[in-house]
């Protein structure tokens, strides 16, 4: 008996009237009185009324529930805007599991966050097996890498892990997580899986190096202060042949359009770094960590090659599974593929149907920043923060 | 010698490291040239790649431009439809959404309609905004409500691109809006309450363009078409509501008075068939009487005597005539006659009819005829009544025709069974008295009926019996150039 899965979505405009009709189409579609986990994505709305998710939790019982807010969400039926989704899981014996959630992450050093979410997530899998942990954190945090170092230190460097950064209306003013029938925000909640459990991650973004290639000459965590030995920001000036004020107008789209990309030897694709800021001093904010020393390109996206990096990251999903079949598929989608594809959007969904099978079912969410690992030998499948990426997670029981 | 052979070879030594040297230098000269035509070419490459991240922000501008007109235009059709097919005025902004908003690019709007007897704007509509803020608007509006008739009168939408920096609509976006961006257009229904459109957006990437303004314009020209489609339907709606009322009280009016001509003519039956009764019984002694005076049984009568007994007695039989037409439609009208309906040759009841009116048309030198198509031959009726159809019909022909004239009776197959012409070549009558002459103790006024007897009973009597048998009865008529009496019988099934 595999996992049992029920999927329920609605795009009511009245918030808990939509909660009522996603949990109650998700539990008429799971076919099974025992619920173990819920996933819940949502528009931001949501969030603005945390009452929802205590409505959610009252009708699911004990079933224990996480997830985030993002831009859009993503289900079989579609891509839509406002609106809430609901995947009910239910797992089969041999298959364990643990949630675990941690706030206040912006007072404290990033690493102890992560550390303890990992820390929290062991909990009870003492001498089982742990095969999969993923995790919905807030988009706003500013330093994710030490929080994911933090979080890696206790799960194990080569542990599978996959996440989620909640987004926002684009306004990247508050974005939240959600655990059990509590709303946070500065926060990260997250699942651990041990067990007889199959699955395949596929990650790509699709982005292509343009230009000549430039060192990082200094940098510290996010912030690049100096590339070639001139101020980081020299770079944009120079490739827009435009002026900071100019450029600070435009940041949101050159930032989703044209961002950084760390060369990874032995990698097929850059790991992509959003700006999030320009400073007057020339130095770029980055989402996450830039090191120094690293190997830079600017990169440009297109829609093409956009939907060509969907299309392999599901393949890489099926090679993932090897040979068997995902009983559901998780997608963490960046922001910035939303709006790069505009009124395509929704094909990157078809895509993912017609390799994974069009009844798969199938929950996700826009992001503003994706963890999964690297694949390359010398990073020893380490996860990694990833800009403008899809991530693509099958799973199914042996 | 040696020294020599060593000199030698030193030269030669020193010969071989220049040759290599100069080698060397010239492969280094190579190197640098292809190291600088590399660089040159990278740098090339990347003034090219500079280039190309030009054109493709500034296509991917006019791409993102194009998709927000497009998506624009989707929902502003999709609402649109919706809005215009609602007729009712408080659901028109009601279909308006959070989601249709966003989709135009915006997230925050009002909809305010001017109030004539209030002389204040009211709110019909708010999204995206809270509680306080709408009271805020709301009382900013009241306050300004002159700029905002102004906006009306001037029948043109502005927007935060559009008006000067010191505009007035531009003080209030961020304090009471709370809006960077914004565009105001008019509601303008052409009949009632006119009013305005507001929407705008936080967000600071937002840029508005003349295309939003027409947009927006294009919007709100479709709420003040949809008002006014509401109100035009309102006011139909209710004058059909009126009328449909007053059809209602007249028909019940008419049913009643309907009702009361039933019970009256029910009153009428009864009344006419007791006292026909009541009539017959000493009408029959007179008769009685008068005929055994008239056997001379009782003794001689003397010849002015028996002229009055003879008088006592044509009228007495007149009478008796006269009240058994009475008593026959006082049956038929109260039901108490049943049909006994039959299969019947026409030909045959006509033949009949001929046969008993025979000696009277001899003598009256009238000719006789009938033309019975074969698929009419056969009809569904009560033979002594549809008999005395004919005999009533076929005699008033006859009483009306003068000599030498004709009689026609033809039949053919109608709609609902056989259609029966009586046809004569009489008198005719006049246009005002064919709608009457089937109504009781009604004669057409002419020199014929003055002379000759009659009850006026006939012709009510053949009514009676033709709609007893779901059938009709009609005339066509002119004066002086004869008459056709038609009616309709059923076939049997």
């Amino acid at each position: 008996m595999g996992i049992q899965i029920g999927i329920g979505l609605s795009t009511e405009k009245d918030v808990f009237r939509a909660t009522q009709a996603a949990v109650m189409q998700a539990k008429s579609n799971i076919h099974t009185e025992k619920i173990d986990l819920a996933i819940v994505f949502s528009s931001i709305e949501f969030a603005a009324h945390p009452a929802f998710l205590k409505i959610a939790s009252s009708l699911l019982g004990s079933a224990r529930i996480v997830g985030c807010t993002g831009l859009g969400i993503i289900s079989n039926t579609g891509v839509f805007k406002h609106g809430l989704a609901v995947m009910l899981l239910s797992f089969p014996e041999g298959i364990y599991f643990n949630t675990a959630y941690v706030k206040g992450i912006s007072a404290r050093p990033a690493v102890s966050a992560g550390g303890e979410l990992g820390e929290r997530l062991l909990y009870g899998f003492k001498n089982i097996r742990r095969d999969l942990s993923v995790i919905f954190s807030d988009g706003l945090l500013r330093d994710e890498s030490s929080f994911l170092y933090g979080l890696q230190e206790k799960l194990g460097i080569s542990f599978p892990l996959a996440g989620a950064a909640a987004s926002d209306n684009l306004a990247f003013k508050k974005t939240s997580v959600y655990f059990n029938d509590e709303v946070f925000s500065d926060a990260a909640c997250g699942v651990l899986w041990g067990g007889k459990l199959n699955f395949g991650l596929g990650v790509k973004h699709g982005w292509k190096p343009l230009g000549k290639p430039r060192y990082v000459t200094k940098s510290s965590g996010n912030i690049v202060y100096e590339i070639d030995k001139a101020p980081a920001a020299e770079i944009y000036k120079d490739y827009f042949a435009s002026d900071l004020v100019q450029l600070r107008k435009e940041l949101k789209r050159i930032s989703i359009l044209y961002p950084i990309g760390i060369y990874l030897q032995g990698e097929e694709e850059y790991l992509l770094r959003n700006i999030i800021s320009m400073e007057d001093s020339g130095a770029l904010v980055f989402q996450s960590d830039v090191p120094e020393g690293s190997l830079i390109r600017l990169m440009i996206g297109t829609k093409e090659s956009c939907l060509a990096a969907t299309a392999q990251a599901a393949e890489e999903v099926k090679n993932g599974l090897r040979g068997h079949a995902s009983n559901f598929v998780f997608v963490f989608d960046s922001v910035s593929r939303y709006i790069l594809l505009g009124r395509q959007a929704n094909k990157e969904l078809e895509i993912i149907k017609d390799r994974l099978g069009k009844d798969t079912p199938i929950i996700g969410i826009y992001t503003y920043g994706e963890e999964a690992p690297l694949k390359a030998v010398n990073y020893q499948g380490r996860a990694y923060f990833h800009n403008q990426t899809i991530a693509i997670l099958g799973m199914g029981a042996y | 010698m040696l020294t020599g052979i060593l000199g030698l070879i030193g030269l030669l030594a020193i010969a071989a490291l220049a040759i290599m040297l100069t080698y060397k230098i010239e492969t280094i000269r190579q190197l640098r040239a292809a190291f600088n035509s590399l660089k040159k070419s990278v740098d090339e490459m990347d003034e090219q790649a500079k280039l190309i991240v030009r054109t493709d922000m500034e296509l991917s501008k006019t791409q993102e431009d194009l998709d927000k007109k497009l998506t624009g235009l989707y929902t502003l059709q999709r609402l649109s439809r919706t809005i215009s097919t609602t007729l009712e005025e408080n659901q028109i902004f009601k279909m308006m959404q959070g989601a249709d908003l966003d989709e135009l690019g915006f997230e925050k709007a009002c909809v305010f309609l001017w109030n004539e007897v209030e002389k204040k704007f009211l709110p019909q509509m708010y999204i995206g905004y809270s509680q306080d803020e709408t009271e805020t608007i709301q009382s900013y509006v009241g306050l300004n409500k002159n700029k905002y008739l102004d906006l009306i009168t001037a029948e043109k939408a502005v927007s935060s691109i559009s008006l000067p920096i010191d505009a007035v609509f531009k003080e209030a976006k961020d304090r009471v809006f709370k809006v960077v961006s914004f565009i105001i257009s008019p509601v303008l229904p052409k009949e009632g309450e006119k009013g305005f459109l507001f929407v705008g957006t936080q967000n600071i990437d937002t840029l508005i363009n003349e295309g939003d303004e027409e947009l927006i314009t294009i919007l709100a020209n479709q709420l003040g078409q949809a008002l006014e489609n509401a109100r035009l339907f309102e006011k139909t709606w209710r004058t059909q509501q009126a009328l449909e009322k007053r059809v209602e009280e007249r028909t019940r009016d008419l049913t009643n008075a309907l009702n009361e001509v039933k019970i009256i003519n029910n009153r009428k039956t009864d009344f006419v068939s007791s006292v026909s009764h009541e009539l017959r019984t000493p009408l029959t002694s007179i008769k009685g009487y008068a005929s055994i005076l008239l056997t001379g049984k009782l003794g001689d009568i003397p010849s002015e005597i028996r002229e009055r007994l003879d008088k006592i007695n044509r009228h007495s039989d007149e009478l008796v005539h006269l009240v058994n037409d009475l008593l026959d439609i006082a049956r038929i009208e109260s039901g108490r006659v049943v049909m006994k309906k039959e299969s019947l040759e026409l030909k045959n009841i006509i033949e009949n009819v001929s046969d008993l009116l025979s000696m009277q048309l001899k003598e009256r030198q009238i000719e006789f005829g009938y033309n019975i198509s074969a698929d009419a031959n056969t009809i569904s009726a009560d033979r002594s009544q549809i008999e005395r159809v004919f005999i009533n019909l076929i005699g008033n022909a006859m009483k009306f025709t003068p000599p030498a004239g004709k009689i026609t009776v033809s039949a053919h197959k109608a709609e609902k069974g056989v259609q029966i012409d009586i046809t004569d070549t009489g008198c005719g009558i006049p246009e005002e008295a064919q709608e009457k002459i089937f109504e009781e103790f009604y004669r057409v006024d002419n020199l014929i009926n003055q002379k000759a007897k009659g009850t006026g009973l006939g012709l009510a009597v053949v009514k009676h019996i033709i709609e007893a048998h779901d059938g009709k009865i009609w005339v066509k008529s002119k004066f002086n150039s004869g008459s056709t009496f038609s009616f309709t019988i059923p076939q049997p099934i």
